[in-house]
């Protein structure tokens, strides 16, 4: 491109040549100012870090769905609303509020999510189930469960030092959650883009006969990324009852969709092969802001939902386009 | 050629099912029947087939439009969002005292609601080339979010005459609802003998080839958003009439059993094969299983477990099938 | 049958896909009763041109004329009511309908607005009826096109562009993976449509067709029309020359004395399974063992069986230890390298950089976390070696030509440098100028000692080439040709199937 003058046509190019996850950061970033300026105190420090406190925990939740997303053919775990649900029931019921409890509740957490991710692994990669029909059929399973086991009735607490850790204001005003959300940010980077595994999960996204005639072993990542996913939904909702205090018997599901969304606006394709967790962490920022923002406003929850989902629309419009047919 | 030397029974078995892809679900099914029957003695009397139909209807005809879209290539997660609408459309504005006219008038308009939230889904997937499964969820926010307008509580009430004439077999022989599937069944059997079949599944199985052939895939694929759109709308007249009611968030929890409704059918997600007629027995086989976990008497803490793994191993009988047989060469 | 005439002009067609220029200029002329060839290497623009004929390609610029009338076509569909048909590289088939289905696709005979299928049966046995005897008598109208093997595939898109009844028809590369009967078979009803006055345009990288087919040649270098002969006044030489400039002589090389008392690298004793039967051979460290025979007589299986991604039965030994390997991930930590058949679906992750290509199978080698600088500098280094032209090491693998996408498949297995090497038709679909780098480069792996096990579908690159040759047919060894015996005549007598 050797043209010179300023088009808005130009500047969109432009843009589009920046990384999704950067475009998305910004977004989050115009968004956040544009609350400032129509909702008056909106954009103060302490709403940021309110955002960046919710926004983590849909980032946590996204991590395995992002992996999974990465592993291509349809790749998608919509048993994570499901497992973070039984994530937290878990916290809550085995600690029964005693903070000496944590890690046996943790341990049997990532157990039992890698277990159901495990299933989910194994069905889609032998029975070629497709990811999304597996899944789905998975997160009636779980649900199953949570009611079979429980029986309705939520005996637990949580226990104290969770919140201490993750909720409240751990150094300075910033709660645990963003410090473990950056942490793990810089965690997945290194796993996708220096390690084998990673390496491989991108190569069985884009062709599989390829990564298979590559000694990729094609079965085993895509068994590992399930599990992994599983675990780490199961962990969300270990990590989300420091926030919510309390569990119930959906507790995850809203957060599902939102989940694979943060993934999509971070910039990794749905078609899989490419992207970053980076990615992720700035879709969820975008969504946060977006919730928060039409909250601040004071719209009744019908107008948000249509706001919600025109932003939605405009956001995947810029640049969540497919490919065209025509050359 | 290993499929040289195959028993012939066996190889015709094969083609059949690879023709008529609902074949398997269609055997599901009359188990099922059985296991309801042996349980229910009434099953197949009118009462309880036309009570069955009328609560199935709405999913099968959802069901119906989601499996044109994702024989197409595509999906539509947006179908529950479009039927709360309409549902909501129906029931504030048809009153209890409405005229005949009116009663037409509206169904009219929520029919034109259902086509052009289609159209606001196949824009954006087709000309603006977007993904299907997030363009339709963001798009379900914005029908979701009308229905909340316009009905933000559950509410209405429908002539007692519609709900009456809905819910009644006509001449005490015929169920109303029986009717419709019979419609929808008519309706797949024209469109599959058209050339818009062969466009539905080249546009699905290989979009690439299909319009480097001349098929007009955008337009193909604009038109089974445009027809499942125009199903949910039917779907919630469908289901407005039963209940002769109106809910904001009817259709929230029914937009994914219609694709597990479309699986258990015999199409496949990935697009170009399917039918219509497997996924309407997808519906009756998720509202069998739910009857037999009712009628078994299964505690009702046991039941949603039940239900799920019921389903999940159904879905993925075929997929043992094919394992067994993968490893067997 | 008479067609109505047809002339076809093209002139100074481009075509940029943003900022890269596919074809700076495009000139063609071709009329009824004629074959015009459009050849030159790969990423010449001669299969962009083409696309351009058929309504593929929107040009961004050129002067596009139909019976003197200057056309634009909006899509294929467009061309086609023109009369202009075309058979593509890339199939245009749907896997998901029948033979007949994809043959009337779009132009299905109707009655009463509905499909007649039993019309369509008809006229579908009378187009498959053509290449009666070049393939299966069991193909029937309604089998699925997903279940055909390659060449049926190819000869169903052929009929498929017939059965518009074209003025004109573009062939781009319709014989790469037909058999030669099936070739000769397609090259009289081309004789027969050209007499019958129909146009026809020939793309292809085979000098031999084009000599045997074609009326006038039209050649195109780096995005340009350089040139159009008369065949009847050309020879090789000069449209080669045209095509590219310098392109390497090679000729095939005495057999070395060396081989002789070279250690056996690997050994195949009875091999079956996926249409194999019975294949034995032997192996050389050093060697170049070729095998031929008719496309789909079981080659690419037994590579794939060799390298642990199809299960078999036998015995194969590798430097005299057993290998059984049950997934290429065991053939490649014993040295075992596999070129596939099919580049773009089997070699490469066409999004990802030529880096993470380069290393795919070698990650592991680089430690956790991995080590990138190593990683960089071995994978620029082997670029090097094999003159790859790109922008850098992170560039996705599609912004490739195909002779620079081939190498990178070679590449990534040479950064492993492995002692036997399977090679699947390795220069399919590259060009001249790649092809003879390729030669060379075969030369000096013989020449460092690694076995290669070579299959070809280019008869002359396995008389040029290799030191003996194992013709398959029908899943087994035929003939061992070697020395006097490696001809063309016993090559060509030994794939129809007669006994060696």
């Amino acid at each position: 491109m050797t043209a010179k003058t300023y088009t808005p046509a130009a500047a969109t190019v432009r843009l589009r040549r920046l990384p999704p996850p950067l475009i998305a950061l910004i977004l989050a970033g115009v968004l956040f100012l544009v609350g400032g300026l129509a909702a008056p105190g909106f954009a103060n420090p302490n709403q940021a870090i309110n955002i960046a406190r919710l926004a983590a925990f849909l980032g946590i939740i996204s991590i395995g769905q992002t992996l999974v997303i990465i592993s291509g053919n349809e790749g998608i775990d919509l048993s994570a609303g499901a497992l973070v649900t039984l994530g937290a029931i878990l916290t809550f019921r085995i600690s029964g509020g005693q903070n000496e409890m944590i890690p046996v509740a943790l341990a049997a957490v990532l157990l039992t999510g890698a277990a159901v991710g495990l299933i989910n692994g194994l069905a889609i990669a032998f029975l070629k189930m497709p990811p999304l029909v597996m899944t789905l059929g998975m997160a009636g399973v779980v649900t199953g469960l949570i009611y079979l086991v429980t029986r309705g009735e939520l005996i637990g607490d949580d226990p104290p030092l969770l919140g201490q850790l993750f909720s409240e204001q751990l150094i300075g005003p910033v709660p645990g959650v963003i410090i473990l959300w950056l942490l793990i940010g810089v965690v997945m980077w290194v796993v996708l883009e220096r390690t084998t595994y990673g390496k491989h999960l991108f190569a069985i996204g884009v062709n599989r006969t390829t990564a298979r005639l590559s000694g990729v072993r094609v079965t085993r990542t895509l068994v590992i990324t399930y599990t992994l996913a599983g675990a780490l939904a199961a962990f969300a909702g270990f990590v989300l009852l420091a926030f919510t205090k309390t569990v119930f018997l959906n507790l995850g599901d809203p957060y599902l969709f939102p989940s694979i969304i943060a993934v999509v606006v971070g910039g990794t394709l749905l078609s899989g092969g490419k992207g970053s967790y980076w990615g992720t962490m700035a879709g969820a920022l975008v969504l946060q802001v977006l919730t928060s923002l039409l909250r601040a406003l004071g719209i009744e929850p019908a107008g948000q939902m249509v706001i919600y989902g025109v932003i939605l629309l405009l956001i995947i419009t810029f640049y969540g386009r497919q490919r065209s047919l025509r050359q | 050629m290993t499929t040289r030397t195959a028993p012939s029974s066996t190889r015709q078995f094969g083609k059949a099912f690879s023709r008529y892809p609902w074949l398997y679900s269609l055997i599901m099914l009359v188990v099922l029947l059985v296991i309801n029957r042996s349980l229910q003695d009434n099953l197949f009397e009118l009462f309880a087939v036309n009570g069955n139909l009328r609560v199935w209807l709405p999913a099968m005809l959802l069901a119906a439009g989601q499996t044109m879209v994702v024989i197409a290539g595509g999906i539509d997660m947006s179908v529950g969002g479009i039927l709360s609408m309409c549902n909501a459309i129906l029931a504030t504005q048809i009153p209890s005292d409405a005229t005949a006219e009116r009663f037409i008038t509206v169904i009219a308009i929520s029919l034109l609601a259902g086509l052009a939230a289609g159209a606001l889904n196949g824009f954006g997937v087709t000309y603006l080339r977007l993904q299907p499964i997030v363009t339709t969820y963001a798009t379900s926010f914005i029908f979701s979010g009308i229905a909340l307008q316009i009905l933000p509580e559950p509410g209405g009430r429908l002539p007692r005459d519609v709900t009456t004439f809905f819910r009644n077999p006509i001449g005490d022989a015929v169920p109303v609802p029986a009717l419709v599937i019979v419609g929808i069944l008519i309706f797949w059997y024209v469109l599959t003998r058209t050339r818009f079949r062969q466009y539905l599944f080249g546009s699905g199985s290989k979009a690439e080839a299909a319009y480097a052939t001349g098929v007009p895939v955008s337009r193909v694929r604009f038109t089974t958003y445009l027809l499942s759109g125009l199903f949910a709308a039917l779907a919630a007249v469908a289901l407005t009439m039963g209940n002769g009611t109106g809910n904001p968030r009817a259709g929230d929890l029914m937009t994914l059993p219609s694709v597990v409704a479309v699986v258990l059918g015999g199409t496949a997600l990935s697009g170009g094969r399917g039918s219509v007629i497997g996924s309407l027995i997808g519906v009756a086989i998720l509202g069998s299983i739910s009857n037999v976990l009712s009628f078994a008497q299964i505690d009702r803490w046991v039941r949603p477990l039940t239900d799920a793994l019921i389903i999940v191993v159904a879905l993925a009988v075929p997929g043992v099938f094919a394992l067994v047989r993968r490893m067997r060469r | 049958m008479k067609i109505a005439p047809i002339e076809l002009t093209v002139q100074r067609a481009v075509k940029r896909y943003g900022g890269v220029v596919a074809l700076s200029n495009g000139n063609l002329d071709v009329r009824s009763g004629e074959v015009l060839a459009l050849l030159g290497a790969n990423g010449s623009g001669k299969s962009t041109l083409a696309k351009i004929i058929t309504g593929v390609v929107a040009p961004n610029e050129g002067d596009l004329r139909v019976d003197g009338q200057a056309v634009r076509f909006s899509s294929p569909h467009a061309a086609r009511k023109a009369g202009i048909s075309a058979v593509y590289q890339e199939l245009s088939l749907v896997p998901d309908l029948t033979v007949a289905e994809n043959i009337w696709l779009t132009h299905e005979p109707l009655r009463a607005g509905t499909l007649d299928r039993r019309e369509m049966q008809r006229r579908t046995a009378d187009l498959l009826a053509l290449f009666s005897g070049a393939m299966r008598d069991s193909l029937s109208p309604e089998t699925s096109i997903h279940t055909l093997p390659p060449d049926e595939k190819q000869i169903v898109e052929i009929l498929k562009a017939l059965s518009f009844g074209p003025r004109l028809m573009i062939l781009d590369e319709a014989t790469a993976s037909l058999d030669s009967r099936q070739v000769d078979r397609l090259f009289n009803l081309v004789g027969q449509w050209k007499r019958d006055g129909m146009a026809i345009v020939f793309v292809s990288h085979r000098m031999e067709e084009i000599f045997r087919l074609a009326d006038k040649a039209t050649v195109l270098r780096n995005g340009e029309s350089v040139g159009t002969r008369a065949i009847a006044e050309t020879t090789e030489r000069e449209l080669v020359g045209l095509m590219i400039e310098g392109m390497h002589e090679f000729e095939r090389r005495p057999p070395s004395a060396a081989l002789a008392s070279a250690p056996v690298r690997l050994k195949v004793e009875h091999v079956t399974g996926h249409g194999l039967h019975e294949v034995s051979l032997e192996l050389c460290d050093g060697e170049l063992l070729g095998i031929g025979g008719l496309q789909g007589q079981g080659q690419s299986e037994l590579l794939l069986a060799l390298f642990g991604a199809l299960r078999v039965s036998g015995h194969v030994t590798i430097s005299g230890e057993e290998a059984r390997f049950k997934h290429p991930k065991d053939a490649m930590q014993k040295g075992v390298a596999l070129v596939p058949g099919d580049r773009a679906s089997e070699g490469l992750l066409m999004i990802r950089s030529i880096l993470e290509n380069l290393q795919l199978p070698s990650w592991r080698e680089y430690g956790v976390p991995i080590r990138m600088k190593k990683a960089e500098r071995d994978g620029a280094q082997v670029a090097e070696e094999l003159r790859m032209v790109m922008a850098s090491l992170d560039a996705p693998v599609n912004s490739l030509s195909g002779g620079n996408a081939q190498k990178v498949v070679l590449g990534k297995w040479l950064l492993r440098s492995p002692h036997l090497l399977l090679l699947n038709d390795p220069t399919k679909g590259v060009d001249v100028g790649a092809k003879s780098e390729f030669y060379e480069l075969l030369n000096q792996l013989r020449d460092r000692g690694t076995a290669i096990l070579f299959y070809s579908s280019d008869d002359d690159e396995l008389l040029g080439l290799c030191d003996r040759v194992l013709v398959m047919h029908d899943g087994a060894v035929r003939a061992e040709l070697a020395g006097d015996g490696l001809n063309r005549t016993a090559l060509v007598a030994a794939s129809m199937g007669a006994a060696g």
